[in-house]
């Protein structure tokens, strides 16, 4: 008479499914939540004999439907992405800055020689000069605006470095911990499957920051590298990264785990780390030594020109420009205390009003000066191509944020097709289960009432 | 393939941000008329449009140099014209003197008119701009263009002292013009007047004498070498007026020309941008009816 018993074991096995089917139902929404449910097996009869079915069904486990290969693809499409859009919004930045020609230095440079070409005019005339003095300082104001603007964006990239150095620690220390408290509850019989749900969030947040590389370890842990190969997570202990400021402006990055340490080098690091890395070597630091490679020539090849002359007292020209590589100010400015009286527009000591140095002052124009991103270019050309290289470059970078973007939204999308909760078919489990759960109470009930009848007999 | 529930919203919300990205960038655009906002839409459009740009302020400075040249030589002409008036009328006064029946004292009266038109000349060659430069000394702004020297001999009293350099202002890319006119044939004229005005004072001089005859024929000569000179200055002058004028022409075609390609390559085309416009808000609107549609099947609605 094993019928009540079977039933009861039936009830029991619909209640656990319920408890998973209702579970799944109320996390449907929680993010990165991996839907679980019943295995049943039914229970051999212990006795032999042929006429026995068996003893019921047990809940031989719970299912937690996950793919792990789904999991991997989603946090290395988590690392493309980090790698595009964390530059985005500096290189939309320059281009807003850079790409504005009202206010660049190309209007500074348009407007620097409009005033030597009106001066040629009247070689002679103060006012004339006086603009062209004026204009040469509003060139150097702009070409210090785009040097700091240059400058600040590296520095705020420095600290979005330092912060993120600082959230992959947070991150790797609660994965680590995680981890531990993983392979605690399996040995304590405990199910896992929120912890893991949890710590698979937390690496998936890590991998949008740095690029990695993630192996399950048999105890249910998971151990976590970065692309290079260095450690940063083994089992319960975690690995630490520091960034060094270096004299010259950039920064070094070191993982130390254990009692080791390890430089990370460019090129491997992936996410958003190694997307600012990239950005900070192909565009902004180019960016910078052209900027200053400019105002260099521009300062050089004006100021030579004018030594080439002879100011309205018959001087042999002074400087009109100052160029420092790094001043605080900025890279160029006015000589303090030019005057216009002092600019050699003269070939010849004794003819004021000669115009032929001016002329050639207005020919600078033309004049390629050599940068290390573009080569040989006009100084006229020179930032209109700067500008195209840095609007090439972000519209590359958009078009692999776009590609990175749909790369992760499949991913997810394939993740939740194995590990999402479909409201369907829980509602189908649901009723399932709640009808397997009325027909072995019923079983119950009709084992009742066979034994009440056996009872009668007897009384 | 196994749809999960909350895949619904992510599409839902993937594709109504994708719309709104769209949405308002087209906004953006039709409020601005620009057909980029940022170089990386169009990187090549944004490189024409620069250099465009770079050519425009060009030409705009070479006209701008054009029309303040051409002044100048309207200024310089009107001075030559008044130096021309100036030298017709010591000529006629130094035909008048060849005449013979002349009385001493008509002669010595014709003197006294020769000084003042001397100094007029002499005060015009020495015209000088706001600045105080001198405007017929060439490229020796500072120097006076004629010097007079009372201590010289009679008839080396005025020196040319300024130099042949002309003053050349940039006009084209590469085409210089000069702004400047230089007087130095003028010294030997003013020499030669000044001889034979010092002749011709003298007391019972006589038209009829061959040595006044030779001065004054000498003095005619001069000044008419000198009217030709100056009036070969001032057709030059012209000349360089109508040069201009057709550089001043052709600069404003290139400038409109290139305004037109600015149009073309940066200016939103608003047809083509209502009608993309009107294509993203159908797609929203498609897109929240299917959402509301396929959001309302639930098994669970049927339980």
């Amino acid at each position: 008479m094993t019928i009540i018993y079977n039933g009861l074991s039936g009830a029991l096995a619909a209640q656990a499914a319920l408890d998973a089917v209702s579970q799944n139902v109320a996390n449907a929404m929680t993010p990165g939540y991996t839907r679980q449910g019943v295995l049943l097996a039914s229970l051999q009869p212990l006795r032999g004999g042929v006429m026995s079915a068996g003893v019921g069904v047990q809940v031989s486990s719970l299912l937690r439907f996950s793919d792990g290969y789904k999991s991997q693809q989603m946090w290395s499409a988590a690392s493309e992405l980090g790698r595009y859009s964390a530059p985005q919004t500096y290189l939309a930045q320059l281009e807003q800055i850079f790409g504005d020609d009202e206010s660049g230095i190309n209007s500074g440079l348009d407007a620097f020689f409009a005033a030597l070409n009106a001066a040629s005019v009247e070689p002679t005339s103060s006012p004339l000069r006086q603009q062209v003095i004026t204009t040469a300082d509003a060139l150097a104001q702009r070409f210090n605006s785009a040097s700091q603007v240059l400058q600040r964006q590296r520095a705020s990239l420095g600290q979005q470095r330092s912060i993120i150095a600082s959230q992959v620690n947070t991150l790797a220390a609660q994965i680590a911990a995680l981890n531990q408290k993983i392979v605690e509850s399996s040995n304590g019989g405990v199910n896992p499957s929120g912890l893991m749900d949890e710590r698979d969030l937390k690496i998936d947040e890590l991998a949008g920051l740095v690029s990695l590389q993630v192996t399950e370890q048999p105890d249910g842990s998971r151990s976590v590298s970065l692309r290079g190969g260095q450690p940063l997570v083994v089992g319960g202990r975690a690995g630490e990264l520091t960034v060094q400021n270096n004299a010259d402006g950039s920064q070094t990055i070191i993982v130390d785990f254990a009692l080791e340490s390890f430089n990370l080098v460019d090129g491997r690091i992936g996410g958003q780390l190694g997307g600012l890395n990239a950005f900070e070597a192909d565009v902004l630091v180019p960016m910078m030594t052209s900027i200053t490679e400019m105002a260099q020539q521009l300062a050089d090849n004006v100021n030579n020109q004018l030594a080439a002359g002879f100011d309205m007292n018959g001087a042999a020209g002074q400087p009109l420009f100052d160029f420092t590589v790094s001043g605080a100010t900025g890279v160029l400015a006015v000589r303090a205390g030019a005057l216009p009286t002092e600019l050699a527009f003269s070939s010849n000591p004794a003819e004021v009003g000669d115009s032929a140095n001016l002329l050639a002052l207005i020919e600078l124009k033309s004049q390629p000066v050599t940068l290390t991103s573009l080569g040989s270019v006009s100084l006229s050309d020179a930032v209109t191509q700067l500008v195209a290289r840095l609007g090439m470059d972000s519209q590359q970078n958009k078009a692999g944020l776009a590609t990175a973007q749909a790369v992760r939204n499949q991913a997810e999308a394939s993740w939740k097709s194995t590990s999402g909760v479909n409201m369907d078919e829980e509602a189908v489990n649901l009723m399932q289960y709640q009808q397997m759960y009325q027909a072995n109470m019923r079983v119950v009930a009709v084992a009742n009432e066979l034994f009440d009848s056996t009872l009668a007999m007897l009384r | 393939m196994r749809i999960a529930s909350t895949q619904y919203h992510a599409t839902m919300n993937t594709a109504l941000q994708k719309a709104n990205e769209r949405l308002s960038d087209i906004l953006q655009k039709m409020a601005s008329g620009e057909k980029f906002s940022l170089p990386s839409e169009d990187p090549v459009g944004a490189v024409r449009l620069s250099r465009l740009t770079r050519e425009e302020a060009a030409l705009v400075q070479y006209r701008e140099n054009i029309a303040t040249l051409k002044g100048r030589l309207s200024q310089n002409e009107a001075f030559l014209d008044g130096m021309i008036s100036d030298m017709t009328s010591a000529r006629d006064l130094l035909v008048w003197a060849l005449d013979g029946s002349n009385t001493a004292a008509d002669i010595n009266a014709m003197a006294s008119s020769i000084q003042p038109i001397i100094d007029s000349l002499f005060y015009a060659a020495n015209s000088r701009d706001a600045e105080g430069r001198y405007l017929f000394s060439g490229t020796l702004s500072d120097t006076a263009a004629l010097t007079y020297d009372p201590a010289a001999a009679l008839g080396a009293r005025y020196t040319y002292t300024g130099n042949a350099g002309r003053q050349l202002v940039a006009v084209a890319a590469g085409v210089q013009q000069a702004a400047n006119v230089t007087v130095q044939e003028m010294a030997a004229m003013l020499n030669q007047l000044d001889q034979v005005r010092a002749v011709l004072s003298a007391p019972g001089v006589s038209a009829n004498d061959p040595v006044v005859r030779a001065e004054l024929q000498a003095a005619l000569n001069v000044t008419d070498q000198t009217l030709n000179v100056t009036a070969g200055k001032i057709a030059g002058l012209g000349g360089a007026q109508n040069i201009l004028s057709t550089l001043d022409a052709n600069h404003q075609n290139i400038s409109l020309s290139n305004r037109q390609a600015a149009l073309v390559v940066g200016q939103l085309d608003y047809a083509d941008a209502a009608v993309k416009l009107n294509g993203y808000t159908t797609s929203v609107q498609a897109t929240q009816k299917a959402y509301a549609q396929v959001s309302k099947l639930s098994l669970f609605e049927a339980m």
